[in-house]
């Protein structure tokens, strides 16, 4: 006896990263909306036909806001009769696609707002838990709960990192982890999404960059369909270096290194005598060397570190080595680097103890 | 459900297309409704790898696909391997790897709503307002047929007078051995008991299949157009009208055999649409076809299939009123006491063994019990009490201390010598059951007799 499953899509539906993704400049598969909704179409029923249980919402996230574009627990007007067609992809589809140009029509012509992909993302993890505890609504007749269907979250992205949506993402991520779904993430279109990539890490999804474009319906097929149950059994693409940075709270800005409040674990890209968060001070001394860390006189055993060529024109900060003498305290202001493999690891001193 | 026992991972009905010759298959799979069921019906595994191969173009190594196979999967997946093969879905799968092509057209258009096979029914407007029921009645319809059957199953050759299913269902019933008939009389057989405590979806299966090998047996029908029939209704909405027209007269035959067992409906002979009920829409769920929806039968019951208590002390609580289900558990169960909304008993040494004789094992009245048991039971862990549990298997074990063998017992030899050479002969043979030679006797097994006979007669006119 195998379990349903739920699938959860949250669909990007940036209008001007489609566009651009349907420009053939630069690019050798050009792939427009027009082009993959029929595709994801396709996948969806797939899902759907899997099992006779299997449930499914569609998220759409729209620039400055987000809508659910279809659910399983809600009835819609059956679509015409078809002998073709099983009926339930047909409804299924055709409200999807009429929510979607509903949506995008009554959107604003003028510039485009931030997507609401943080709006999709906790409107669906909402849905999923209600799902997974049927008792405490009005239904007093909960089913087993061994018999719920094992959800699942796809995100489908064409836009670029919101370094603003840090705090919230993490937060969906701790909430997927505790809801135990895996987040998986389609790339079509951009440079890698940092933050989906530590959310599919972090949850044990799987995020892929999609290189040929035209094959896209491929890769939907094979390595999100199958649910957690399968895929111990036939694995699934993952990647292999994920990019682990944070945003820092201040700025708002994806940070190399950044400085760790030791109460509330905010995260800063420069050393503040004052977390803005927890309101907590950090002593003067601490602060000083501190600032001397980021700008460090090196000792002369220590050779300066190389970064790496890849790192963001942003003036790197060096984190001091390791091995420094500890103060008599835990110093408010000690921070973690965040992703250490981009820094070359000083020379390790071994304590004059262990000679 | 016996089949399900042995090889949890696939249904009864993939055995079944199994034993189906490859152009019966191929034929079926050109039908868009067929694919999508047969989906369904296959393992997660399965499913997977037909998923992925589906929208490839060329034949893909095999070696590529196995490097997916995690060490956890590899039994799994030789296995999925072998029955697709076996349904002519991935043929010849060695070195190169391709679904077949008429299973692959048929399983893309039925995703993509595509194709001119028209397999998915044809829709029509209900032709007046008597007789279409709303999807509530259609349920409560579906429940009663299949009632009846159970009902008469379970009191037959008992005093109880029920009402008699139509005289094809009571064909079926003796054609698949759940009961016999004795001058006249329909009696249950022990299948028929053994039939009577599996799970609705699964008796409904186990049904379904009979009448498929009853079909199968009959010359004149199409088994593509049976299957067909069938994979067409998994697909279909529950109360939608779908027309007849488009029915061949093998199927037409069908449409009058299923409303007998609850799966569709139609007022009259006359219409020219029925109605499919969710017996029907659910037949490719892997779930009762009862758990997800709070159906009721007409005196308002709530027709719940929760609903018995069982105590440390052999005590039964069934918070019933529904004649089937006491008379299910009648099977095994002895009352004593019953109430407007429950039932009062206690398993005893002899109701159990009274269930024992009729062919029903121990292991079966546990699963009925578990999955009967009260939300309130469901707390427990074991949900059915240790001593009750190990109880009703010891008095199982009670009816296997004798264990009896035909043969024939050998006796009287005239001397020593000839006692000696003849059960070394029969020793050779390997039927030898017991021996005692200073009685100058042997018993030995039914097979062995015309051996030894022969053996003993050449040895007498030597």
């Amino acid at each position: 006896m195998e379990n349903a499953s739920h699938l959860s899509v949250i669909l990007d539906l940036s209008p001007s990263q489609w566009y651009q993704s349907s420009q053939t400049s630069g690019d050798k598969h050009p792939l427009s909306l027009a082009h993959f909704l029929p595709q994801l179409f396709v996948f969806l029923n797939a899902h759907l036909a899997s099992q006779h249980e299997n449930t499914l919402t569609v998220f759409g996230a729209f620039p400055g806001k987000s809508s659910m574009l279809y659910s399983s627990n809600e009835t819609y007007i059956q679509a015409d009769a078809d002998s073709n067609t099983f009926q339930p992809f047909k409804t299924m589809n055709s409200v999807i696609a009429q929510r979607l140009n509903e949506e995008l029509e009554s959107l604003p012509e003028d510039a485009e707002a931030p997507i609401a992909l943080v709006g999709a993302l906790t409107k669906s993890l909402c849905t999923i838990n209600r799902r997974s505890h049927p008792s405490d609504t009005l239904n007093a007749t909960s089913p087993n709960p061994s018999k719920l269907p094992t959800p699942r979250l796809l995100v489908i992205s064409v836009s670029p990192d919101l370094s603003a949506s840090y705090i919230p993402i993490m937060n969906s991520i701790f909430c997927a982890q505790k809801l135990k779904l895996s987040i998986d993430v389609c790339k079509i279109f951009g440079p890698d999404n940092v933050f989906l990539q530590q959310a599919a890490h972090l949850t044990g999804g799987s995020y892929i960059s999609i290189d040929r474009r035209d094959s896209i319906l491929q890769y939907l097929m094979t390595t999100f369909l199958s649910p957690p149950a399968v895929r111990r059994l036939m694995a699934v693409p993952t990647e292999d270096r994920i990019d682990l940075r944070a945003a820092c709270f201040c700025h708002k800005q994806i940070v190399d290194i950044g400085f760790i409040c030791s109460i509330c674990l905010s995260i800063f890209c420069k050393p503040t005598p004052v977390c803005s968060t927890c309101r907590v001070k950090f002593p003067i001394k601490t602060l000083q060397r501190l600032k001397e860390a980021v700008n460090p006189v090196l000792p002369p055993n220590i050779p300066a570190p190389k970064l790496p060529a890849e790192a963001p024109p942003a003036t790197p900060r060096v984190m001091p080595p390791f091995s420094m003498p500890h103060p008599g305290f835990m110093p408010a202001g000690l921070f973690t680097p965040k992703k250490m493999s981009k820094i070359p690891k000083p020379a390790p001193r071994v304590p004059p103890g262990m000679k | 459900m016996s089949k399900k026992q042995e090889n949890p991972t696939t249904h009864a009905l993939i055995d079944f297309l199994h034993s189906q010759t490859p152009t019966t298959l191929q034929r079926l799979y050109t039908r868009p409704s067929a694919c999508l069921a047969i989906i369904r019906l296959l393992s997660p595994l399965e499913r997977q790898l037909v998923m992925s191969l589906l929208w490839l173009e060329g034949p893909v190594e095999t070696q590529s696909i196995t490097n997916w196979i995690t060490l956890e999967g590899r039994s799994a997946y030789e296995h999925a391997l072998k029955s697709l093969a076996k349904l002519q879905i991935l043929p010849n799968s060695k070195e190169q790897i391709l679904l077949q092509a008429s299973f692959k057209s048929g399983l893309r258009n039925g995703l993509t709503g595509s194709g001119q096979v028209a397999s998915f029914g044809a829709l029509v407007e209900p032709d007046n307002d008597m007789g279409t029921l709303p999807t509530e009645m259609l349920d409560n319809y579906a429940v009663e047929r299949w009632d009846t059957i159970l009902h008469f199953m379970v009191t037959s050759g008992t005093e109880q007078a029920s009402a008699r299913p139509s005289e094809g269902v009571l064909y079926l019933l003796e054609h698949s051995g759940l009961m016999s008939n004795e001058h006249g009389r329909r009696i249950i057989t022990s299948a028929g008991f053994q039939f009577l405590l599996q799970s609705p979806h699964a008796q409904l299966w186990e049904f379904i299949l009979s009448y498929l090998r009853m079909m199968a047996e009959r010359e004149d029908m199409d088994m593509v157009d049976i299957l067909g029939f069938f994979f067409m209704l998994s697909m279909t909405q529950p109360g939608q009208h779908y027309s007849t027209h488009t029915l061949s007269p093998t199927q037409l035959i069908m449409v009058s055999d299923l409303r007998d067992f609850g799966l569709v409906y139609f007022p009259s002979d006359t219409t020219t649409s029925f109605q499919p009920t969710r017996f029907a829409t659910t037949l490719t769920s892997y779930t009762s076809s009862f758990s997800d929806h709070d159906l009721t039968i007409e005196n308002g019951a709530d027709l719940s299939q929760e609903f018995v208590v069982l105590e440390t002390n052999y005590h039964v609580y069934a918070y019933t009123n529904n004649p089937l289900q006491i008379a299910v558990l009648n099977l095994f169960v002895s009352f004593k006491a019953r109430f407007p909304n429950m039932i009062m008993g206690s398993l005893t040494r002899d109701s159990v063994k009274k269930a024992l004789v009729n062919g029903i094992t121990a292991d079966q009245i546990l699963s009925y019990l578990v999955t009967h048991a009260h939300p309130q039971m469901r707390k427990n862990n074991p949900i059915i009490p240790v001593t009750v549990q190990d109880q009703i298997r010891l008095w199982e074990l009670e009816r296997h201390r004798v264990k009896g063998q035909d043969g024939y017992l050998y006796k009287e030899f005239a001397s020593m010598n000839d006692y000696e050479v003849v059960v070394q002969y029969a020793r050779e043979l390997g039927v030898v059951l017991w021996e005692n030679a200073s009685r100058r006797m042997f018993f030995a097994d039914a097979a062995g007799r015309v051996h030894i006979r022969s053996y003993i007669e050449r040895r007498t006119a030597l």
